[in-house]
């Protein structure tokens, strides 16, 4: 299995460099350190200030040679702005905003926990209603109830999250006046009432395709041998469904489950941004907004890495949850 | 879940702030630097014009914009001198005082070793000093870091015409870099070792000189602006980023009304009261309506201010009808709800909302590519005529009626209402539309019915936008369709501001649409932008249609630099009547600002441009928490019919269940 780990450990890094070359020619070769400039200093400044800009945050040189150093020499290569992108990353130098100048780093900080708090709850209660649901729909399959949690779960699936977001503020913020339309607070005492909404709005979006998604598969489970035999044998449903089917069903859960559990990290860019959560993804959406290279390259680049990481976290999980699996 | 939704209520705020003169605002954009020589953008001059104050400032309620005295004693009239030089001589008020800031204890280490540069003497000798007084000193130093190449001051060119503030900028940036260890040492050090700015000529602790090689009257305007506002040495090289201090850019030392007591740009931002702050003269009783009763009273009315971050204007306008905000902008998605007939609607008007409306200084227009050979001036006779058609097409009042929701003042010329040159009587007869005059227009241009009578082929113009949302490209469309009236077939490029902007500065561009919003109220900030040194792919200037009018050019040398008196207003009529003639631009609207004001926020009157207006608001939060109160009582019935009908769907089918299966 460390073989295994070890080799795809390897192809992400390659990912990873291959993910980095993209994101530079995308921001250097398709527009130009002047646009960042421009975006960060305001449009009314002089062609000095920009240079000045530019100067000061390292984006003066050049992008891949830099002519200044003879043909034989290395710093040719390595005192260019491509070197020194690879170079930051890899080291997990994110230096500063091109915005504010802001440290990426203490951003990413400031910015982890706000996200977590809104998207772990909204994970969890996801995974546990849509589990729970599903197993339930599953146990009442063929009836009313199931027909018409399937239309409700194709009508679900069918909104967009946006819909989702703003109807749930106008209803449940504007409309019923249960919780603040938006915002947030460090307070660990009130925080709960700005997340509440978008928890509720998070899972609620999530419910559709998830639980189509856990039915699907409890009642492909439902129709095995085993489930016959366990029935044959005097096994209530309830016990069936909890002890056999839901066991049975882990590895294509655990596979939702682990590839989702890092980006919980990078927070969510539509709900932090109409709820005013300080998090990851608001900062995403407004680096990207804001020409902001280096937050943008950053998040991009976490984004990467735990992509990779989660699926070997996956492949990994998989041993565990069913044993007749070998990694090689 | 039924007993957290009784518990529960709407109120973003702790309930202590209820009876507090708090001042609650939303931001959509974060400031991106707090430093006054940077700071450009109007999200960061609602700070810093509230931490920080300049020499002048401008008249909170008189219209045509006035210039009134802050930190100086007077606005100085400038003195002409036989060299041709010009001083203006300013005083500053005795007295005034950062706010307290621990960065002044480096006043106090420091102040024996720079004391032949800065020797300031702390206030409360004997004690750690948390503030001094601001002498002319600061404001040499603020104009040094002005035109500190390393400040990278977006408005440094504006003082390029004070004696020695181009000479100050290189000769620092040539000793940094000969000399590293120089480059090392604090600002406030490299400044003195490199000699001031000549004309900033200090005369003594509270006056001071600044000696420009030639006019410039709009260099008043820049001193109302937090550019030039005193800034202490101390805060400069305290605040490095270094060793978990913050960055000057984000902890601002000032002597404004307020202090900033929070900055978290993603969330929230505090002002607070600064206790420093001196009796300010109030506008005289009367002059502005509600404020008359309290004239004289001292400012700020408010004790705090928070802006808290709302990147969506959606629930923002929600929280402002819910009484969480004290004011707002009227969002696309609710005007027809908020405004009918150009008033405030009866259920808005019911909650004794208030509607306030204000002609900004700006202009957007669309303009032609000068340099281009079909619409420019290469094409001579037949481009202007060409121009002057597609002018005769674009009706306002149209676009206004179904883009702007009715607001925006219809433009004949650059210059906004407000401003010196404005003539409300003036009409442009190529902004009034007439479509058989363009069709005939276009005859003699040589284009019958958008034909090209030379090649016989129609004419293909291009238009360039720099937005491709849907509503943009409507907007664009409404344009293209007004020129398809008279056959000319215009194609929309709607791309990135990126490639909008490479567009621009390469010239590969016919049409275009742009706005300009002022910096300071004066003509010469409009009439600038068709200046021929400022062409854009020329200088990389803001004229972007790349106007070249000798006889504008000479017109505008004249008029830029003079008082308000009768020959400028002709100046600026002939400059007009060039404009009418040549058509670089189609002048579209000057934008209208309606903003909606809450029943106990007193004193707000729209300014149009960055102001520290915070300091005369006042709020009545009794009359807030009442009608807080009343607007958000929760409706808390549809939980427990939730509940019932989850009830009923469920025990049914459990029912069914247990029938068919057990």
């Amino acid at each position: 299995m460390w073989a295994y780990v070890v080799r795809r450990l390897l192809y992400g890094f390659i990912t990873v460099l291959g993910v980095l070359f993209l994101l530079f020619l995308l921001f250097f070769t398709v527009a130009n350190p002047e646009d960042i400039a421009r975006k960060a200093v305001g449009e009314k400044a002089s062609p000095e200030v920009y240079a000045q800009w530019l100067e000061n945050h390292g984006y003066d040189r050049p992008l891949f040679v830099n002519p200044e150093y003879p043909t034989s020499s290395l710093a040719r290569y390595t005192d260019t702005l491509l070197a020194s992108h690879y170079h930051d990353m890899l080291t997990f130098d994110f230096g500063r905003s091109d915005a504010d100048d802001t440290p990426i780093s203490a951003r990413l900080r400031e910015g982890a926990l706000p996200s977590l708090l809104l998207t772990f709850p909204v994970f969890l209660g996801g995974l546990l209603f849509s589990i729970a649901l599903s197993l339930l729909i599953a146990l009442f399959r063929d009836t009313y109830i199931d027909r018409m949690a399937v239309v409700l779960c194709v009508a679900a699936m069918s909104i967009a999250t946006l819909l989702y977001i703003i109807f749930g503020q106008f209803l449940i913020g504007k409309v019923l006046r249960w919780f603040p339309i938006s915002g947030f607070s460090g307070d660990p005492a009130v925080v709960w009432r700005f997340l509440a909404l978008p928890v509720m709005i998070g899972i609620l979006a999530s419910l559709g395709p998830d639980i189509r998604f856990y039915r699907t598969i409890f009642l492909e489970e439902a129709h095995r041998d085993y489930v016959r035999t366990a029935r044959a044998k005097g096994c209530g449903e309830g016990s069936l469904m909890a002890n056999h089917i839901l066991r049975n069903a882990m590895l294509p859960i655990l596979t939702r489950v682990v590839t989702t559990i890092p980006f919980l990290f990078v927070g969510s860019l539509l709900s932090e941004n109409f709820f005013g959560i300080p998090g990851l993804g608001a900062l995403t959406v407004e680096a990207i907004n804001g020409n902001d290279f280096s937050t943008l390259r950053t998040m991009v680049y976490i984004g990467a890495l735990l992509f990779i990481g989660a699926q070997i976290l996956t492949d990994v999980t998989y041993t565990i949850a069913d044993p007749r699996v070998r990694l090689g | 879940m039924l007993q957290v939704v009784s518990a529960c209520s709407n109120d973003p705020y702790p309930s202590d702030d209820q009876t507090r003169k708090v001042l609650y605002r939303a931001f959509p954009e974060a400031p991106k630097t707090l430093d006054p020589a940077v700071a450009y953008t109007t999200s960061a001059h609602a700070i810093t014009g509230n931490i920080y104050e300049g020499l002048l400032e401008y008249d909170y309620v008189a219209r045509p914009y006035q210039l009134v005295p802050a930190l100086a004693t007077g606005v100085p009239e400038a003195v002409s001198a036989p060299d041709g030089t010009i001083r203006y001589h300013f005083e500053l008020r005795p007295g005034v005082r950062y706010a307290d800031d621990a960065c002044f204890e480096l006043s106090e280490s420091e102040s024996s070793k720079s004391e032949s540069s800065h020797s300031e003497i702390p206030d409360s000798p004997g004690s750690t000093p948390t503030t001094r007084s601001v002498t002319t000193r600061d404001l040499e130093f603020s104009f040094q870091r002005l035109a500190d190449p390393a400040v990278a001051s977006p408005i440094a060119q504006n003082f390029a015409k004070i004696r020695g503030f181009r000479q100050f900028s290189a000769n620092l940036e040539q000793r940094r870099e000969r000399d590293a260890s120089f480059a090392a040492r604090p600002p406030h050090e490299q400044y003195a070792l490199v000699g001031g700015i000549e004309g900033v000529h200090l005369l003594n602790e509270l006056e001071l000189d600044l000696v420009l090689d030639a006019p410039y009257p709009q260099l008043l305007y820049w001193l109302a602006m937090p550019f030039t506002a005193p800034v202490p040495w101390e805060a400069v090289a305290y605040y490095d980023g270094e060793e978990g201090r913050p960055h000057f850019r984000d902890h601002p030392v000032g002597t404004g009304p307020f202090v900033l007591t929070r900055y978290n740009k993603q969330a929230l931002m505090v002002l607070e009261q600064n206790p420093r702050w001196r009796e300010w003269p109030q506008p005289a009783p009367g002059h502005i309506a509600p404020l008359g009763p309290r004239a004289g009273s001292r400012l700020p009315f408010i004790e705090r201010v928070e802006y808290r971050r709302e990147k969506e204007a959606i629930p923002a306008f929600g929280k402002f009808l819910q009484g969480y905000y004290d004011g707002s902008a009227i969002i696309e998605e609710s005007f027809d709800r908020v405004i009918q007939e150009d008033q405030l609607s009866s259920d808005m008007a019911e909650r004794g909302m208030r509607l306030e409306k204000s002609v900004e200084p700006g202009i957007y227009y669309l303009g032609f590519n000068m340099d281009d050979p079909v619409v420019g001036a290469p094409a001579g006779e037949r481009g202007r005529k060409l121009r002057q058609a597609m002018s005769l097409v674009i009706d306002i009042d149209e676009l206004s009626r179904l883009f702007l929701n009715g607001r925006g003042v219809p433009a004949n010329s650059p210059v906004p209402p407000g401003l010196f040159g404005y003539d409300p009587e003036y009409r442009n007869p190529y902004r009034e539309v007439d479509v058989e005059r363009a069709k005939q227009l276009l005859i003699e241009a040589g284009y019958p019915g958008g034909i090209d009578a030379e090649t016989g082929r129609p004419l293909k113009l291009g238009f360039d936008t720099p937005d491709t949302t849907s509503t943009a490209q409507l907007r664009s469309q409404f344009h293209i369709d007004a020129w398809r009236s008279i056959g000319i077939d215009v194609e929309l490029r709607a791309t990135t501001y990126n490639q909008f902007q490479e567009k621009m500065r390469n010239g590969a561009f016919q049409l275009f649409r742009w706005g300009w919003i002022a910096d300071y109220p004066d003509p010469e900030n409009f009439l600038f932008l068709l200046e021929s040194s400022n062409g854009r792919t020329r200088s990389g200037g803001p004229n972007t249609a790349n106007f070249s009018n000798a006889e504008y050019d000479a017109l505008f040398a004249e008029m830029k630099d003079r008082p308000n008196d009768e020959r400028r207003g002709e100046l600026i009529r002939e400059m007009q009547s060039i404009l009418e003639r040549e058509r670089p631009w189609i002048e579209l609207y000057h934008p209208e600002d309606y903003s909606l004001v809450s029943p106990w926020l007193e004193n707000v009157k729209p300014f149009g441009m960055s102001y520290p207006m915070l300091k005369y608001y006042d709020i009545d939060p009794d009359e807030r928490a009442r009608l807080r109160a009343e607007w958000n009582q929760p409706i808390v019935w549809p939980a427990y019919a939730l509940a019932g009908l989850s009830v009923l769907i469920v025990v049914p089918g459990i029912f069914t269940f247990f029938r068919e299966r057990v």
